[in-house]
């Protein structure tokens, strides 16, 4: 029974996906042929699902015209996941033992709360101009690092505060010290929501790593690709970029999930 | 305690792993290609004082103020890369031409107050010229600047032209066409046979000939019966455009019954937004702006069943007056190899000739 929902919920899935392509197809072709158009909107140059993928087949690797070095779709998505993993060990590395303190030290709770409270409410965009104007390097991992470090704080907090407080009592009547509690019995139960936050700031980082190659530009990266591609009227191969970083952000969430399935037994 | 220590581990080895992507990168230093980055003219002059980018191809004024601050020096006026090579041109949009009754004979008129506006600047340019001081003040004003050193700087830069350059045009399209910059099933869907092809329906001559043929008549004398308002189209503080600038303040236009009013969007960051924002949504009539992106917009951004995003040129407005500007420690076009080097966008005029250059010296430039 079970397989043959999952079959069915399967089938239901493939087929929206398909009419959904077919909608799409059908409101461009129509806007061309001045059948129908929505108002305030030139769908006519938005590029079919056919052309889009042809689009995406030819813009895929790195290409050479004369003196011309075009990058690939492939080349472009490599520099933007190298720079949401850098922003992510950054991230990472803050932002886990600042939701420990934060969460289990009363004290440094009070102090940090405050300013993590204003500042995780500024988006990762609005620090895109001091980025600029600021760093000398690293803009788009700095900005990769403040969508994802809020995420990770508040879900580490989270985490911490849900220790059961019986494990922790026992624990202390055994004898054991803060920092063992701490490494044996409250990093443990947080980690779970640590994974969490790690994926929540994952789907944060990867669209503000967007976001900052339009405007922090470098020469290579998924971001910079869309708007070059807009800038020479090449909307199939902008559209081709947008569903690449779709697909892949989607990716990261899935493969997040699945490694949590397999990896903290632990949890339920 | 171990916990933490495997946190740690693995902090080590992604980092590890992320330097030695990093790394990879920067091995092939000698084949490393050149890194153009879009960005504002401001930009560029800021970054290159604060020694971000290496160097910048713009138009000028750009080029002249970062000079004239000592942020650097020229390494190249764009009229070494290609002597004499076209720029900014006159064009007009298509639907407009179709709707509008008159429009050949408003045309005229705009190439002859062009050809009028030219031949005032070329005699005001010299520091002799009783004009000079009135010439600078339009740039300044037009060019968005304060420095008088450096607006007489860029003037000199710039060679203004009124006359059309269908060769120069044929040759753009080819080198255009070469490094990749058509969307290859638009080319075809366009239907030009070749290059030259192209460059002959793009560009109208007769105007100009009216226009020479009237060039000692008194403007008013050859004013339109009615007047006409026209959306007007042109690049911010680009000085190759100070023809139009300076008819529009003297007042050329209005004496041929041509009531200039400044199109929504404008003054347009690029050439590739003044094609895509303007004269393909109908809000651009007449405009100027740099040949490449009418070569690539009329046919990448067009829709061939519409052609909506067909224009005409029928004047010229500048030959030259684009310089890569580079850091001071850097002597030749070689050492900008793995470098990054700022540009006004994809498929600009700076771009194209960027390119040609590289061509030339054997090296490659990403973007």
């Amino acid at each position: 029974m079970k397989i043959d929902s999952e079959r069915k919920g399967l089938a239901i899935n493939i087929l929206s996906l398909f009419c959904f392509l077919l909608l799409w197809h059908a409101l461009v072709m129509m806007a061309r042929n001045d059948i129908f158009n929505i108002p305030f909107m030139r769908l006519r140059d938005i590029p079919t699902p056919i052309e889009t993928w042809y689009a995406l087949l030819g813009s895929m690797f790195t290409k050479t015209y004369g003196p011309a070095l075009t990058y690939g779709i492939a080349d472009h998505t490599r520099a933007s996941l190298l720079r949401v993993v850098e922003g992510g060990i950054i991230a990472f590395i803050v932002g886990v033992p600042v939701g420990i303190g934060v969460g289990y030290s009363k004290l440094l709770g009070n102090i940090l709360n405050p300013i993590i409270e204003i500042v995780r409410n500024m988006p990762p965009m609005a620090w895109i101009p001091l980025a600029i104007f600021i760093l000398v390097a690293g803009g788009s991992i700095f900005i990769v690092f403040i969508g994802m470090v809020f995420p990770i704080i508040l879900n580490t907090v989270h985490g911490v505060k849900s220790t059961d407080s019986r494990l922790i009592d026992a624990a202390k009547t055994l004898g054991a010290s803060e920092s063992k509690i701490v490494t044996l019995v409250v990093i443990p139960s947080a980690f779970p929501s640590i994974m969490t936050g790690l994926r929540i700031g994952l789907g944060v980082g990867w669209m503000a790593i967007v976001a900052a190659e339009m405007v922090i530009r470098s020469p290579v990266g998924l971001g910079y690709f869309i708007w070059n591609m807009g800038d020479l009227g090449r909307y199939a191969e902008m559209v081709a970029g947008m569903i690449v970083i779709g697909v892949i952000g989607y990716v990261m969430n899935i493969s997040i999930l699945v490694l949590q399935k397999r990896f903290i037994r632990w949890v339920d | 305690m171990k916990i933490l220590l495997k946190i740690l581990l693995f902090v080590i080895l992604s980092l590890f792993i992320a330097g030695c992507l990093g790394i990879g990168e920067k091995t092939q230093d000698a084949s490393r290609p050149i890194n153009l980055v879009k960005m504002s003219g401001q930009d560029m002059v800021q970054r290159l004082g604060a020694g971000e980018i290496a160097g910048f191809i713009m138009w000028e004024p750009y080029p002249a103020i970062a000079t004239t601050k000592g942020y650097g020096k020229n390494l190249l006026f764009s009229g070494k890369i290609w002597e004499g090579h076209p720029c900014c041109v006159v064009a007009y949009d298509y639907n407009w031409y179709i709707n509008t009754k008159n429009a050949d004979e408003i045309l005229r008129r705009m190439a002859l107050v062009q050809l009028k506006s030219v031949e005032y600047i070329n005699n005001a340019k010299p520091t002799n010229s009783p004009e000079h001081e009135a010439l600078i003040n339009y740039t300044l004003e037009f060019g968005g600047m304060t420095d008088r050193a450096a607006a007489n700087l860029s003037l000199q830069d710039v060679d203004f032209v009124y006359n059309t350059n269908v060769p120069g045009a044929t040759t753009f399209i080819k080198k255009i066409q070469d490094f990749g910059i058509f969307d290859t099933g638009k080319w075809i869907q366009s239907g030009y046979f070749n290059a030259s092809d192209y460059a002959n329906s793009l560009i109208t001559e007769n105007y100009v000939d009216w226009a020479v043929m009237n060039k000692d008549a008194n403007l008013k004398s050859v004013s339109l019966r009615e007047p006409v308002t026209i959306r007007y189209g042109y690049l911010v503080n680009d000085i190759h455009e100070l023809p139009f600038y300076v008819a529009w303040k003297k007042g050329y236009y209005n004496d041929v019954g041509i009531n200039i009013t400044i199109a929504e969007g404008a003054p347009f960051q690029n050439g590739a937004f003044e094609m895509q924002k303007g004269f393909k949504a109908d809000t651009v009539d007449v405009g100027s702006l740099g040949i490449p992106p009418v070569i690539i917009h009329r046919i990448n951004s067009n829709d061939f069943t519409k052609d909506d995003a067909r224009v005409g040129v029928i004047a010229g407005m500048n030959n030259e007056g684009s310089v890569i500007v580079v850091a001071n420690n850097i002597t030749s076009f070689k050492d900008l190899r793995g470098k990054t080097v700022g540009y006004p966008g994809p498929g600009t005029i700076q771009h194209v000739l960027f390119l040609m250059q590289a061509d030339k010296e054997g090296l490659k430039v990403s973007y």
